[in-house]
């Protein structure tokens, strides 16, 4: 009996112990990213500039979303997450996780994120309110979910008559071909470019752009590291901004960065082309600003994605913090 | 409260039934022989143990006791944790935390850096000597410049004057935090309003407050005020560098020449550029790094950690509250909001989750406009339609009708029998249920069905013919043994996204666990059996029917308590990847919203749902097998 109650008191103090160290910080700084979502700082990724400039190792660790970046940092395994999705970041704002956005990563267009409707469909914008009743692919809580509800307004649909399938982007460019859903909302190039072998576009990237719905990806970092490393995550933004002023000299060393990417160069050069690495100057003006254009998003998509527990807040300004950004 | 009844009632049934147990082993130790399996039996009172621990266990790590004994714990320490959070940058300088100063980490890291840099220049294969010459002259100048940023003579006035101003403040604050009148009313209209947001903020875990920011106890509030204080000051501090006229006239004279010497150097000088471009980093890291003199911030130290000791006296007992009811975790501060920061975060409280159970279970509510569990009346005439083939109209002699010159159409035979058998006729309605449990049960009920009516045959007859074995084996056997999730992604592109794909993976789960348990059953019986229900004149439908299938219930109906185990760890796995109802569709959406309390109850029904069939077959066994183990 004795034995019985020390070994269950013994354990009680073990888990209690552990829990509490397992966040204890290492000596390096653990960044996540995605593949086939080429960057100009993945040139210094691979070169090793961060781990110089840092004076400690790094870590770099590809997701699948934002969502699980969120997770990751959460558990204590990521510090900074770089182009991780507004919309992800703005569910972990909502839930009130302790991550602080600090720069604007990378701009897209409708490129990067889009709804594809299936050929077979017959469905266009002018018709679009007879997708309801019908099934449609989403990849919930990430930029695409955003991307669809914006669109069917847009186009004037009632999403909430449709049947939403959660689906990765992968499977749904197939379930799109497979014609079991009449409109699929993705992201990704090689996803993208599949679905669209099977469908067209729902709105084009400049009707698109027109109507206000852009693809926005920004860089966060959790709290603590923030607090405790303030000149990591300066060095990080300014190491990137640097790689983003070398692209844009065309400068860039096209073969490192699509290598990493896991993609062609031809690919990558494309891609890279479409998206838009705002520098410091146009971040401050445009976006941080009081009515900038990141702080409108972050507004409206707290109000999109918030629930009956995690309501939108007040006030995102507090999410955000431009003070790393070079020359700030 | 009424978790708080919950947990004294438990900790009483706890020593109850552990008094009862104590009891009773005593009264059986006499006659009581090792390995008896009747001592096995009974024991209700160590399930409530059992159970009760598992119980207390959700309350303790979910920090529900300390919600229910303490319901202001949370926003004190929430004002706590806005002290610790402005104390942090003012900290991180400082070996309180820590083993080293920041200053010495950075400056021994940096100084490493410049040895590399000047091992990598001298040996650099293509760099002309010229060009070292230069490139060394800059290592050099650039760790010239620690020495002006750590030598007290070199400290600027202002700078001395502002860590003074800084010292006092800390130490002023230190002192009005000991008095009990602090923090001071400033205007009754500012108190009004205080206490007028207070009354707007909702409790510990309410919806879409997960805990109260706004200070209510004037302990809370004596922490806010001071955590206003020190944010001030840590933002003052987090500003101040060390630059003085001499580091600065170093630093700017070197990357003047640094930029100098790279405007000189031609486009193909690749290597030279960006080695002169990395020590003008360095130094501009230096530059940036909040170095001090080793002596000069001792005061400001000391005063910190003279207000840390104070602080954590004044929290008391909260401070044991927090290391015993908060286990593995505290509530912590960060920017706007405070929140629950270890297992509080990840594991919701049993009453907020059992709130939000409620809520899904109202129809009108669900989740993403399915509800959990309920009914909708349906004609039966649907019923008749599904089952009927639609070629049966065809098949009837004569056309369908055309429409005639007035625009109607007019009915005939044939179009009337279309009608009955498409379902498009009125009966009766009866109630059938649907939603998102329904749907995962009936997945596994149709899959596990279909395994069995087809399963069931084929293994006993594999179990009883050398050709069937012979056969039908290495198919069985070359498909049983892989996961049944590695089919899944073909299984999706074949059958698409709907029910048919996820019943047929389940199919392919509770197939192969019958057809191997069937068989282990038919090839099972004894001969002996079989030789005397021959002799007696039985045909071999007969001795199928009534030996050998009796012999092989058991193997089979153990064969359907297996599978049902496995066809719910696959139905799960299936929804998450594509789906439109079904628990683990809901659990998948909520992990992306990061509603931990619906991904708990998604954990909770399902094994509410897994322990319901086992019982069921438990209980199915009990009645058709009754000779089970008696053998």
């Amino acid at each position: 009996m004795k034995k019985i109650v020390s070994f269950i008191l013994g354990s009680v103090l073990a888990l209690n112990l552990s829990v509490s160290v397992a966040n204890a910080a290492a000596k390096e700084v653990r960044i996540a990213f995605f593949l086939e979502w080429a960057s100009p700082n993945q040139e210094d990724k691979v070169k090793g500039t961060f781990e110089k400039a840092f004076g400690v190792p790094v870590k770099w660790t590809n997701f699948a979303t934002g969502g699980e970046m969120t997770e990751a940092m959460m558990s204590g395994d990521i510090d900074i997450s770089y182009s991780q999705g507004l919309t992800p970041f703005v569910n972990a704002a909502n839930s009130k996780k302790p991550i602080t956005l600090v720069d604007v990563s990378i701009l897209y267009g409708m490129k990067g994120t889009t709804c594809v409707v299936a050929n077979s469909a017959g469905i266009t914008k002018a018709n679009a309110s007879s997708l309801e009743g019908k099934k449609v692919a989403v990849a919930l809580g990430t930029m695409a979910d955003y991307v669809f509800r914006e669109t069917m307004k847009v186009v004037g649909a009632d999403a909430s008559k449709m049947t939403i399938v959660d689906m990765v982007p992968e499977d749904s460019a197939v379930a799109l071909a497979n014609g079991d859903v009449a409109m699929s909302c993705l992201f990704g190039k090689k996803s993208i470019a599949t679905a669209l072998k099977s469908g067209k576009l729902m709105l084009s990237v400049k009707e698109a752009s027109d109507n206000g719905i852009a693809g926005i990806d920004i860089t966060s970092v959790t709290n603590k590291f923030m607090k405790e490393n303030p000149g990591m995550v300066r060095t990080f933004l300014e190491i990137t901004h640097e790689a983003n002023a070398r692209y844009k000299a065309g400068k860039s060393d096209m073969n490192v960065i699509s290598k990493d990417a896991t993609m062609d160069v031809k690919s990558t050069s494309d891609q890279m082309a479409s998206f838009g690495f705002p520098s410091v100057d146009e971040q401050m003006n445009d976006y941080f600003a009081k009515n900038g254009i990141l702080m409108k998003y972050l507004a409206i998509m707290g109000e999109m994605f918030a629930t009956t527990e995690n309501p939108m807040l007040k006030d995102y300004s507090k999410v955000v913090n431009t003070s790393f950004l070079p020359g700030n | 409260m009424a978790i708080g009844f919950l947990t004294i009632g438990i900790i009483i049934a706890v020593i109850g039934a552990i008094l009862y147990g104590r009891r009773l082993v005593k009264t059986e130790k006499t006659d009581a022989v090792f390995g008896n399996p009747e001592r096995a039996k009974g024991g209700a009172h160590w399930v409530i143990v059992g159970a009760s621990f598992l119980i207390f266990a959700w309350l303790y790590y979910s920090w529900d006791i300390a919600k229910a004994f303490y319901p202001k714990s949370a926003n004190e320490l929430c004002q706590v944790g806005k002290v610790t959070d402005s104390l942090m940058s003012l900290k991180y300088l400082f070996p309180i935390d820590e083993r080293q100063h920041k200053s010495t980490d950075i400056i021994d890291r940096e100084n490493k850096n410049i040895q590399k840099y000047i091992i990598e220049i001298k040996n650099h294969p293509e760099l002309n000597n010229q060009d070292k010459i230069i490139l060394l002259k800059f290592i050099n100048k650039a760790s010239l410049t620690i020495p002006f940023l750590t030598d007290e003579k070199y400290l600027d006035i202002e700078t001395k004057i502002k860590i003074k101003d800084l010292t006092n403040r800390i130490n002023q604050l230190t002192e009005d935090f000991q008095k009990v009148s602090y923090p001071p009313i400033k205007s009754i209209e500012e108190e009004n309003k205080r206490l007028e947001a207070l009354k707007k903020q909702k409790g510990w875990g309410f919806t879409g407050e997960e805990v109260p920011t706004l200070a209510e106890t004037p302990m809370g509030l004596k922490f806010a005020a001071s955590a206003k204080t020190l944010n001030k000051i840590s933002d003052e501090f987090f500003a101040l560098r060390n630059h003085n006229a001499a580091y600065t006239k170093a630093v700017t004279k070197l990357r003047d020449e640094i930029k100098a010497y790279r405007k000189g150097l031609p486009e193909e000088k690749e290597v030279e550029t960006q080695l002169a471009k990395e020590i003008d980093k360095l130094a501009r890291r230096i530059q940036y790094a909040s170095i001090f003199p080793p002596k000069t911030l001792n005061d400001i130290e000391q005063s910190i950690i003279a207000f840390d000791v104070v602080q954590n006296e004044a929290q008391g007992s909260l401070k044991f509250i927090d290391a015993v009811f908060f286990p593995g975790g505290t509530i912590l501060s960060s920017g706007p909001t405070c929140s629950e920061d270890g297992p509080g975060r990840w594991l919701p409280k049993p009453s907020d989750t059992f709130r939000i159970f409620k809520d899904l279970l109202k129809p009108s509510v669900g989740f993403k406009y399915v509800p959990l569990i309920w009914y909708e009346m349906m004609d039966v005439s649907k019923i008749v339609g599904f089952i009927l083939p639609d070629w049966i109209a065809d098949a009837m002699p004569g056309k369908y009708p055309v429409h005639n010159q007035d625009g109607t159409v007019t009915p005939n035979f044939k179009s009337k029998v279309l009608s009955v058998v498409t379902g498009e006729f009125k009966l009766f309605k009866i109630p059938i249920p649907y939603g998102h449990i329904w749907d995962s049960f009936l997945r596994v009920f149709m899959g596990l069905t279909i395994g069995i009516i087809l399963g069931v045959p084929l293994g006993l007859f594999m179990g009883l013919n050398r050709f069937a074995k012979g056969f039908f084996d290495p198919i069985v056997e070359l498909y049983r043994p892989v996961p049944p999730l590695a089919w899944a992604p073909l299984v999706i592109t074949v059958f698409g996204i709907d029910n048919v794909g996820k019943v047929f993976l389940l199919f392919m789960v509770s197939f192969s666990i019958m057809i191997i348990s069937a068989r282990a059953g038919a090839s099972g019986t004894q001969l002996s059996k079989i030789h005397a229900s021959h002799s007696l004149g039985a045909s071999r439908w007969q001795i199928l029917r009534h030996v050998i299938f009796p012999n092989s219930l058991p193997e089979i109906l153990t064969g359907i308590r297996v599978a049902v185990g496995m066809c719910w760890g696959t139905l799960v796995a299936a929804e998450f990847l594509a789906g439109t109802t079904g628990i683990g569709f809901v659990e998948n959406v909520a992990r992306k919203y990061m509603q931990y309390e619906v991904i708990w109850i998604t954990i909770f029904v399902m094994g509410m749902l897994g322990l319901l069939f086992d019982v069921t077959i438990r209980k199915i066994i009990d009645k058709t097998i009754p000779w089970r183990g008696k053998g």
